[in-house]
């Protein structure tokens, strides 16, 4: 590594609703920037491989794994995270979260806000979706408390409930 | 974990791009999408000393309808692709090849260009693109080639691509009129990548196969197609059993892997199935009708 070289960068980017700017190393992920240097400590870090999706976050406005995305990827982009999801609610729940609840879609709940958000990218691009469908969305998150017949029960509540407050990318 | 330290630059066009690798001769590294650069930097398989991200080059984005068929750039996600019917409907067996890759995450992230270029021995797309006689464009500094996939792709994570090669787009030709195409796999399922995946596009006529192209992925060390099979379909009558026969060839000269994923015994008795799952499907949406 030539010492020279510059290996950090400006991060400017947009989270849940805030401007931000950051100077961090270029090695930086995306999911250890919001933690880390924004304090949003509901993206989790399960797997850290791009298999578990505990850690999905809404980039511009698409669902992705952000273990598996720099910060300095995301830099001019606009970034949603769980603690975000339920801004559109009046302090409560969105209806993803609430179906959760009803339907019982968690237990130690650690894969929880990346499931809700990969249930919200599914019901974005499919409002109706069969449980092949739902089960077929989901399968970039991995429960290993539910077995994934109450998250699934959940989802299906969800598209009941109707369409998601959400923004379309 | 965190990938080893490296510098990163974001050029504004292919230009800039080509002036970042320029300046770092031999140690940068293109990025694309990330989705399986990063993983293998966080585990340290990868120590770029830069890395040159291609996403502020807006050439390498977009797709594009030439006299041959379509042409699709190296930016192009494959959340993209899934939500462009028009080339869906040209290219038989995308959208089957799409819906199995990765997960909805990923596939918002992963590009065509990346996936191709990284050379991965499992990856689902290039046995699709194989099917289709699919070409590669690569720009330099010095110019522009364009090289069949087949020859591009030259052992494990290896490609024809020169340190200072940029993979630009990809070239599908439109096949045969009435052409029918899928795509079938069996996957390792924590990764979801390839144990074995088949890509078969067959047009019939008469009751005649008339064009075969059957290409796998995940099985040997580089994704190929699978002449013996092609040969034996070209003439062959279209019909369940005729297909069957033909498709316990697949693993016919192949050498197959034989890692902690699957034993090579496995790999091939799957590469048959999966050829047979290939050619009823793809013969059925060529317009074969048959009572089983």
């Amino acid at each position: 590594m030539d010492p020279a070289r510059n290996t950090d960068v400006v991060v400017d980017l947009e989270v849940n609703g805030r401007s931000e700017v950051r100077t961090v190393p270029a090695r930086t992920l995306l999911v250890h920037f919001l933690r880390e240097n924004l304090g949003l400590t509901g993206t989790h870090v399960g797997c850290d491989t791009t298999q578990c999706g505990a850690c999905t976050v809404e980039l511009d406005g698409v669902a992705v794994k952000s273990c598996t995305v720099l910060a300095a990827q995301a830099a001019g982009s606009t970034v949603r995270t769980i603690e975000d999801a339920s801004a559109s609610t009046d302090g409560g729940l969105d209806r993803v979260q609430r179906a959760f609840w009803d339907e019982h879609g968690l237990q130690c709940g650690f894969c929880t806000p990346g499931m809700v958000l990969a249930v919200r990218q599914l019901l974005r691009d499919n409002p109706r979706p069969t449980d092949d469908e739902i089960r077929h969305g989901i399968d970039g998150n991995l429960c290993r408390c539910t077995g994934y017949q109450n998250i699934v029960a959940a989802a299906r509540k969800a598209a009941e409930a109707g369409p998601t407050m959400a923004k379309a990318d | 974990m965190y990938p080893a330290e490296f510098a990163y630059e974001r050029p504004s066009s292919l230009d800039g791009v080509f002036t970042a690798l320029q300046q770092n001769p031999g140690d940068a590294k293109l990025l694309a999408g990330g989705q399986s650069l990063l993983p293998m930097m966080k585990l340290r398989l990868a120590t770029p000393a830069m890395l040159v991200d291609l996403a502020g080059a807006a050439e390498l984005r977009g797709q594009w309808r030439t006299d041959s068929g379509v042409r699709i750039g190296a930016l192009t996600s494959y959340r993209e692709l899934q939500r462009s019917p028009r080339t869906l409907s040209l290219l038989p067996g995308l959208a089957d090849t799409l819906e199995v890759i990765a997960d909805q995450q990923v596939r918002a992230r992963g590009t065509v260009g990346g996936a191709l270029a990284h050379g991965d021995p499992t990856a689902d797309l290039p046995a699709l693109m194989l099917a289709l006689d699919a070409e590669v464009r690569i720009r330099s500094r010095g110019g522009e080639r364009v090289v069949a996939l087949g020859d591009f792709i030259t052992g494990i994570f290896s490609t024809d691509l020169a340190d200072d090669d940029v993979l630009t787009a990809v070239d599908v030709p439109l096949p045969p009129p009435s052409t029918g195409a899928a795509y079938e796999k069996f996957e390792q399922p924590a990764s979801h990548l390839a144990l074995c995946g088949v890509a078969a596009a067959l047009a019939i006529e008469g009751g005649t196969i008339q064009h075969a192209r059957v290409a796998m992925t995940g099985v040997s060390a580089t994704p190929r197609r699978l002449t013996t099979v092609e040969d034996a379909l070209l003439g062959a009558a279209a019909d369940p059993s005729s297909l069957d026969e033909i498709a316990a060839l697949a693993p016919h000269g192949v050498e197959p892997l034989n890692d902690l994923h699957a034993p090579a015994e496995y790999r091939s008795h799957l590469l048959e199935i999966a050829t047979r799952r290939a050619l009823h499907r793809a013969a059925a949406r060529a317009g074969m009708r048959w009572t089983e």
